[in-house]
């Protein structure tokens, strides 16, 4: 048996190592394990937020003659516009057939430290690139996120940078996670003939009453708030008021909340439920910007005055928009950032 | 997508750098009230935390049991009975019993011709003979295929005659009226929360209206834009404390009824003056002897009880700080709080 003393001895050299080098080997390689578990550590943190992640590719689904958006890079001042899609059921449909039910540009102003949430009318009658005039809402159950986003950007002439789309179980979920929304509901919500997604059906039907007035709600009856349009005579534009206000309140839980502990799980919950174009590099930019904003940073604007009821050739009712006026109003929300 | 251990590395720096919560929101602790021990509250004060009832009195706290899911308890003015909205699961009944929720007694049916019922926020009126509440009784029936409104209308029973009638019916597809209570003092008048759409671009707006039982007359006390509404009447039936809804906040106002309104309604009667402000409120209630003001107020996430103390004297004010009567509770914004002696 060897003496400890040769494990000092270089085999190649023979002249023995300085005490002061062994340490230093010892150091590096401690270093670099602690950073490869540090990483392994960050990589098993991260990975049930990777998996809502999808690849950001502005070509990907693209109708000729349609530009792409390409997102400003991390460190400018430039405005960043993400297309939020809410679907209708999750199970009713088929994954690739969704109408979408909600569609609300929200637009990141960074020189400015203002947000313009932006709702569109799922009624609204347009030219979806590559098909026929259609409702808006039809964009995304022909060809998914990246028709809708290209029909957006066609239509309103908003660069769409990335998108998220939630179904209404994720919606809940989100809701849920962040331990519920405080919302003022802003007339009492009556529906006898609410949509009940979560039966086992999914065609079922049930009754709903929320009281007006400030309340906590959970997800499931924040969705019947920001979902049910029976009972409003403002219809879809009450609804699309009611969306911007949950989106709202979300961001004002999400605020309050300690993510680092809360985010994997989130995650985890959302699978399948939520997903989105947005890196992890931006989606933590856009995080920390989010939660430093208050309320009256977040502005609610609408595009209702300028459009109109109307019937369409195949009798569906639909509402026609008077586009100089809606282009002249995006020019005065966004400035000199539409698309020409 | 196989990001790079940098950007993860660097994510995970950005998240550790800035995702603490600065102001952090309190978690829902289930099925309990936690009362700040050190303030009394006179007289008996109900309030609901996920659907069950709740009584406080002095430094006591009870869980009444129903035996079922309740909101919007209401008291007598000498506190012998109570009545709660008890909720099933597509329908609400009101219900009476005495104050420790024993010798229940149902007033209103679950169903009728028209399908299954709503019924909510009883009030008594003075001498404890009448219930005003709100129901969606008299609509049309509805179904996928043929859409009918179903807006909630103030209602009152007769205990003496066991029969309800309809006092207001309300505007189609505003979700109706809230918040009916009898003046107090008067057996002739009511109080309630008109919802309605107007302005340009047009949007929801609550007015406190006033109603004559007598002539039928109705006078709005708020303006016809903005949202004023869960009106709360003093004992004596002079003032009224109400939620004004204004940009990010829900504030604490009251006004006062001039004496007049007792016979002849008239406009606009007078100048609210804001109690608290910056806060989101619900649901105010005043105290028995009219010297307090109890609501419920968001705080860290949290709606918890407050009492303010109220001055009459020259002019109505806040006659000190509102003291939090519960921490961290999640109490039910959405449902009524009721105070007897």
């Amino acid at each position: 048996m060897p003496a400890l003393g040769s494990m000092n001895h270089s085999p190649a050299t023979g002249v023995p190592d300085a005490p002061g080098s062994h340490r230093v080997r010892w150091i590096v390689v401690g270093a670099i394990a602690l950073v490869l578990a540090l990483i392994a550590g960050v990589a098993i943190y991260l990975s049930p937020v990777l998996a809502l992640l999808e690849p950001h590719e502005p070509s990907r689904g693209r109708v000729a003659g349609v530009p792409a958006a390409t997102p400003p890079p991390l460190d400018s001042k430039q405005r960043i516009n993400i297309l939020l899609l809410g679907s209708d059921n999750d199970q009713k449909f088929r994954q690739d057939a969704l109408l979408s039910q909600t569609m609300i540009v929200v637009s990141i102003d960074p020189s400015t430290h203002q947000v313009t949430m932006l709702s569109l009318p799922r009624d609204l009658w347009v030219d979806i690139p590559g098909h026929t005039s259609a409702k808006i809402d039809l964009a995304f159950a022909q060809g998914g996120a990246p028709l809708a986003r290209a029909t957006v950007e066609k239509a309103f002439k908003i660069p769409i940078h990335y998108y998220a789309w939630v179904g209404l179980n994720g919606l809940v979920r989100v809701i849920d996670r962040v331990g519920g929304v405080d919302l003022d509901v802003l007339h009492p919500v009556l529906d006898d003939n609410y949509p009940n997604d979560f039966s086992d059906s999914g065609y079922g039907t049930e009754r709903v009453y929320l009281a007006a007035g400030p309340q906590h709600l959970d997800g499931r009856h924040a969705l019947q708030y920001v979902r049910s349009r029976h009972g409003d005579l403002l219809s879809d534009f009450g609804r699309s008021v009611r969306q911007q206000q949950l989106l709202l309140a979300l961001q004002q839980r999400a605020a309050g909340m300690d993510l680092i502990t809360a985010l994997p799980t989130f995650a985890r919950d959302l699978n399948g439920h939520v997903k989105t174009d947005l890196d992890l590099v931006r989606l933590t930019q856009l995080a920390l910007f989010m939660r430093n904003l208050h309320p009256a940073d977040v502005h609610q604007t609408y595009i209702s005055p300028y459009v109109r009821d109307a019937i369409s050739a195949d009798g569906q009712q639909i509402l026609l928009a008077d586009w100089t006026a809606v282009h002249a109003y995006l020019r005065q929300l966004f400035g000199g950032d539409l698309l020409p | 997508m196989t990001p790079r251990p940098a950007v993860l590395f660097l994510s995970a720096m950005l998240a550790l750098a800035g995702c603490t919560s600065s102001t952090p929101v309190t978690h829902d602790p289930g099925r309990v009230v936690l009362p700040v021990k050190q303030v009394p509250v006179p007289g008996r004060l109900y309030a609901t935390k996920s659907r069950a009832l709740y009584r406080f009195s002095g430094t006591a706290l009870t869980r009444l049991r129903f035996g079922s899911t309740v909101k919007d308890p209401a008291v007598t003015p000498t506190g012998d009975r109570i009545a709660v909205a008890q909720l099933q699961d597509q329908s609400s009944t009101i219900v009476v019993s005495d104050p420790n929720g024993q010798n229940r007694q149902t007033l209103t049916p679950v169903a009728a011709a028209e399908g299954s019922l709503w019924a909510f926020a009883p009030g008594f009126d003075s001498d404890g003979h009448r219930i005003v509440y709100l129901s969606d009784r008299g609509k049309r029936p509805s179904s996928p295929q043929n859409l009918q409104p179903n807006d909630l209308g103030v209602w009152s029973y007769d205990f003496a005659t066991g029969q309800s009638r309809r006092l207001v019916q309300p505007f189609a597809y505003t979700g109706g009226d809230s918040d009916p209570s009898y003046r107090p003092g008067v057996s002739d008048q009511l109080v309630y929360t008109t919802y309605l759409y107007g302005g340009v671009p047009t949007e929801a707006v609550a007015r406190m209206t006033w109603m004559s039982l007598r002539t039928g007359a109705t006078v709005y006390l708020s303006p016809d834009t903005g949202r004023s509404l869960e009106p709360a009447l003093s004992p004596d039936g002079r003032f009224v404390a109400f939620i004004r809804a204004g940009a990010g906040s829900d504030d604490l106002y009251v006004m006062p009824l001039a004496p007049t309104y007792a016979r002849e309604p008239q406009p606009y009667p007078s100048e609210s003056a804001v109690l608290v402000q910056s806060g989101i409120i619900a649901q105010p209630v005043w105290s028995p002897d009219g010297r307090s003001i109890a609501f419920l107020m968001l705080t860290k996430g949290s709606f918890d009880l407050f009492i303010l103390p109220i001055a009459t004297d020259t002019a109505v004010h806040a006659a000190g700080a509102a003291q939090a009567v519960t921490h961290g509770s999640f109490l039910d914004a959405d449902s009524r709080l009721a105070w007897s002696p």
